[in-house]
């Protein structure tokens, strides 16, 4: 039971992406920011640093095109960016310490880096024609500022549940 | 050359931008339908999200419940004010319906364009990778009779049309989408009437474009756009929203309009998909398309 619990959580920070604009009260900001819950990927950072590096990379993959084919029926976009934000989550990791404060900054960091190339890439395909200062100001800054909530909110019990399937990977 | 085929790196790389650049391309055709693998992986997602969003937009309800009863004083006060109204509405109401019923029925005119039957679903998810993909998941799907390219409203208004549709459930795209092949075509209601073709959504002004417009059109504010209904599975008469602004176009031969939509496009939990009433002519049926049918 307990092999299932990684991507048992993983599928449920999937579903509750989709709930978030129905959960989110409606009136708090009434369209004008937009709000992107990136708990998922997220998740997958933290798996890399304190469970396994190569289980990250694969359910990147994985949920990466589960949420082209759910959430935007391009399939593509999620399936390279999420495995390669991974990487270049991993790519700095390797030059800092893997304190929990310095973890929760990086993982900030490379959600900024997958949203401006989720941009990158819907501008290279025709769906986003906004410029990047408006992107900026309607969705990077919000999403940015949500996804510190959420990091603060989850840093500690996202890297004791990813350590017990490190230590259980070790024992199997 | 035998170094860089070497290096493994560069090759993975490789090798998967050109999966990437194959798979968006092939997502991105004009298709149909969805390829089976794509409907069973959202037929599963969609029940894994009924189940969590039926008890959650239970919890939701109730609170929303609560923050009503703060503002009953005051809706009540509004209320019966307009209910004063009420009466005499209902009763030109019956009339008019009567009289219709009467003239339709000397003329022998068989259905209208604006016969809609609409079928209630319920959003189970909505696309988190909002801006981009503004996509909402209801619970009805091709099995109980959902088709793409439906419209889909709420009480209050249009919000899209049925972008895909697996067994058991559907995806709408949103008016708001960015999407630029995301067109609907719709009519200005007034003395004469006039068409053009929603497409477009300003972002900062929340607002809706419909271009094509007669340039010299007079437009008033506050006029009222529904669905032309010329589409071929729209039903016409569906209101979109009202006229904020009229600008001439980039050329100078057309005018643009700005729209206030009726729908909100944010808080939607409950939908109508509309099948149309009147029945399609063959032709149009096949090539199923928007645009196609407004040289009729």
């Amino acid at each position: 039971m307990k092999r299932f619990l990684v991507p048992l959580l993983l599928t449920l920070l999937f579903v509750i992406e989709g709930l978030f604009a129905q959960l989110l009260p409606a009136n708090l900001f009434n369209g004008d920011y937009i709000l992107v819950p990136r708990l998922l990927i997220m998740a997958i950072f933290f798996l890399t640093i304190y469970g396994s590096v190569k289980h990250g990379i694969i359910y990147g993959f994985v949920y990466g095109l589960l949420f082209d084919m759910v959430y935007t029926e391009i399939i593509g976009v999620y399936l390279f960016l999420f495995p390669l934000t991974t990487y270049f989550f991993l790519m700095i990791m390797k030059v800092v310490q893997t304190h929990i404060l310095v973890v929760s900054f990086v993982s900030l960091i490379s959600i900024a880096a997958l949203e401006a190339a989720v941009y990158g890439m819907n501008l290279l395909i025709h769906i986003a024609d906004i410029d990047f200062t408006s992107f900026t100001e309607i969705r990077l800054v919000p999403t940015l500022a949500l996804n510190l909530i959420f990091v603060i909110l989850f840093a500690y019990p996202f890297k004791k549940q990813f350590e017990k399937f490190a230590d259980r990977l070790r024992n199997d | 050359m035998p170094q860089f085929f070497l290096n493994k790196r560069l090759i993975i790389l490789l090798v998967s931008i050109i999966i990437l650049v194959a798979l968006i391309g092939f997502s991105l055709r004009d298709r149909d339908q969805l390829s089976w693998p794509e409907k069973f992986v959202k037929d599963t997602a969609g029940w894994v999200q009924s189940v969590v969003a039926t008890p959650t937009q239970y919890v939701v309800g109730i609170v929303e419940n609560i923050k009503d009863l703060q503002n009953t004083y005051e809706e009540n006060k509004e209320l019966k004010t307009h209910l004063e109204d009420m009466a005499r509405l209902e009763a030109k109401v019956y009339s008019l319906e009567q009289e219709n019923a009467e003239l339709t029925e000397i003329l022998e005119i068989e259905g209208s364009i604006g016969d809609y039957e609409p079928m209630q679903a319920t959003v189970i998810s909505r696309s988190p990778d909002r801006l981009w993909h503004e996509m909402i998941i209801v619970n009805k799907g091709s099995s109980h009779g959902v088709q793409k390219n439906m419209a889909v409203m709420t009480a209050r208004g249009l919000i899209g049309k049925v972008k895909s549709t697996t067994p058991f459930t559907s995806t709408v795209q949103l008016l708001s989408a960015m999407d630029p092949t995301n067109r609907i075509s719709a009519a200005l209601q007034g003395d004469k009437k006039l068409f053009g073709t929603i497409e477009g959504y300003d972002k900062e002004n929340e607002w809706l474009l419909l271009k094509g417009l007669p340039i010299d059109a007079e437009i008033k504010k506050d006029q009222m756009v529904v669905t032309s209904g010329l589409g071929g599975i729209f039903p016409g008469d569906v209101p979109i929203g009202k006229v904020i602004e009229v600008v001439p176009d980039q050329f100078g031969l057309n005018q643009t309009a700005y729209l206030k939509p009726e729908a909100d496009f944010y808080n939607i939990s409950h939908v109508m998909i509309l099948t149309r009433g009147m029945e399609i002519p063959e032709e149009i049926k096949v090539e199923g398309e928007e645009d196609e049918g407004e040289d009729l």
